[in-house]
């Protein structure tokens, strides 16, 4: 009976063979792409000139373009950090009716259409006079950051702290500082810097907020190609989305780190 | 002899206080914001609530959006389903393969994926050519800008949102069920059917929902991929914001897009939870 179950997994992953096809197609043409020789993209391309990531690194507006879009999502994985984190940590180990709404609460940007979140920060920032300067996007998107946060240190906590440790730390003698320095820190932090990455990629690609605040000196990567996708695609774009692969691999790399030293 | 009493908060291990970071943000962000749209979208009586509702393009970005959204999950609920078990039935080596290629494109940019299907599926793409070549097409097919591409481009966004709760309930199915079908007479196909398929149920019901809302408020993917015509709710948003330049429409549209989602997700908590049965 095991060999013939193992035929049947054998089938099943072999029928799914084609999804994964579907799943990873994308992400495996895009450098050969940035890396075709002509002005237009195809495939297969006319090897290999690397003139696509000069052309979009030597592009003043891309490049400022560029150094924006980091500045935005290290200032959103600031604000989401501090938030997220903190949240997991005040919820950590509590039991009271309501919880799951407030978690929910805390999740909720995951599902909130991206427009109507930035339609409601125009509006506030709009009365703010903020709209067009990049603080407005990178505080907009501290609440997408925020879940992501919450959750990755949320798991560390399961797996790090139990309530008891604290305890034994206070009964110790240890002040609330040095609780917090060596024994919650400790445990948080894989967590913090998982969630960290994780949000930040979430910024850099994020488009629709970042269109609705834009303003002429404030223009994101991602806004950036958004227009030019519509007009052309020229393997420029597609040396600029390398930059974005890299950032999901660099992402996927983290999180199979924090999937090992779980299960360690 | 007395025990000194620790201080009550050293019972438990952080203060309340620490949720007030998280509040401000999303009261100054979120709360905030929704009473701003609530006040446009509601003023003088309501009115600009009423003229969104009288649109003729309201219909058609409702029609538009429930349509392409219940495609896009019926595909990726199916497709879902599929990788789930693969990787429930993986052993270790190959469960982490699959993941890999499960999350990959799960932390890729909504644009850099929808800029990878438009010039994968272009006259001149990947596709066409590949479809030339095998003699399958005389000349390119038109496979972009219409509302094929789109449900494509979303399939392939939501589908590691479809796996997550279905691979959950999976992995909750207790073995010693499956034996036991097995041992009471049920061939493979009798398992699948009357045990692994029930209990999977949850599942699949809370990732057709999950997969729905997030399809719901596309905004990109219509654009890159999509005809005009295939104008999602999330696109007329932005039409009366910079098209029209009116934000009491676009405000009261963004109070119909909160009401629905707020229902949907009503719906999703009546269900049950994920891994509910089967543990047992």
């Amino acid at each position: 009976m095991a060999r013939r179950d193992g035929i049947a997994r054998g089938a099943l992953i072999a029928s799914c063979t084609p999804v994964l096809a579907f799943l990873l197609l994308p992400s495996l043409v895009i450098v050969p792409m940035a890396l075709t020789k002509g002005q237009m993209l195809q495939f297969p391309p006319i090897w290999i000139s690397t003139h696509a990531f000069t052309d979009y690194l030597g592009d003043p507006d891309w490049f400022a373009s560029t150094v924006l879009s980091f500045k935005i999502a290290a200032l959103a994985v600031a604000i989401g950090g501090l938030t997220g984190a903190a949240a997991a940590l005040a919820l950590h180990g509590k039991r009271f009716p309501g919880k799951g709404l407030v978690v929910g609460a805390i999740m909720a940007p995951i599902v909130v259409p991206l427009v109507v979140l930035a339609l409601g920060g125009y509006l506030v920032f709009a009365w703010l006079h903020m709209v067009g300067g990049w603080i407005a996007i990178g505080l907009l998107h501290g609440t997408l950051v925020t879940p992501y946060v919450f959750i990755s240190v949320q798991t560390s906590l399961v797996a790090a702290l139990n309530p008891l440790l604290v305890r034994s730390a206070r009964s110790l003698g240890a002040g609330r500082l040095a609780v917090l320095r060596h024994v919650i820190w400790p445990a948080i932090l894989p967590g913090v810097a998982a969630g960290a990455v994780l949000g930040f990629a979430v910024s850099f690609d994020e488009v629709v907020i970042a269109l609705f605040l834009q303003g002429p000196q404030t223009v994101t990567l991602p806004v950036r190609m958004f227009t030019a996708i519509q007009f052309e695609l020229t393997p420029k774009v597609a040396a600029s989305a390398s930059l974005f692969l890299a950032l999901s691999v660099v992402v996927l790399l983290t999180q199979a780190a924090a999937m090992r030293r779980r299960s360690a | 002899m007395a025990v000194r009493a620790l201080p009550a908060s050293a019972q438990l291990c952080s203060p309340y206080w620490l949720l007030l970071p998280v509040g401000l943000l999303y009261g100054a962000l979120a709360l905030l914001p929704i009473a701003v749209i609530l006040r446009l979208g509601l003023r003088d009586g309501g009115s600009p609530l009423r003229a969104v509702l009288r649109s003729p393009l309201l219909l058609r970005a409702i029609e538009n959006t429930v349509v392409i959204s219940l495609l896009t999950t019926v595909i990726a609920v199916l497709l879902g389903l599929l990788l789930a078990a693969a990787v429930w039935r993986a052993g270790p080596r190959l469960r982490a393969v699959l993941w890999a290629c499960i999350l990959l494109p799960f932390w890729t940019g909504v644009l850099i994926k929808n800029f990878a299907w438009a010039s994968l599926l272009q006259d001149n793409g990947v596709v066409n050519t590949l479809l030339q070549t095998l003699g399958l097409a005389d000349a390119p097919v038109t496979l972009l800008h219409n509302r094929f591409a789109v449900i494509v481009g979303m399939v392939h966004y939501v589908l590691p949102y479809a796996v997550f709760p279905i691979y959950t309930t999976l992995r909750a199915i207790d073995p010693a069920l499956e034996r036991a079908a097995r041992s009471l007479g049920a061939g493979r196909r009798g398992v699948i059917w009357w045990v692994v398929l029930p209990l999977a149920r949850s599942g699949l019901s809370n990732a057709a929902l999950l997969v729905f809302i997030i399809s719901c408020g596309f905004f990109i993917t219509p654009v890159i991929l999509g005809a005009p015509s295939d104008l999602m709710i999330a696109n007329l948003v932005d039409y009366y914001v910079h098209d029209l330049v009116d934000f009491d429409r676009a405000a009261a549209l963004s109070l119909l897009i909160l009401a629905a989602i707020a229902a949907l997700i009503g719906l999703q908590q009546a269900l049950p939870k994920e891994g509910q049965h089967g543990t047992a």
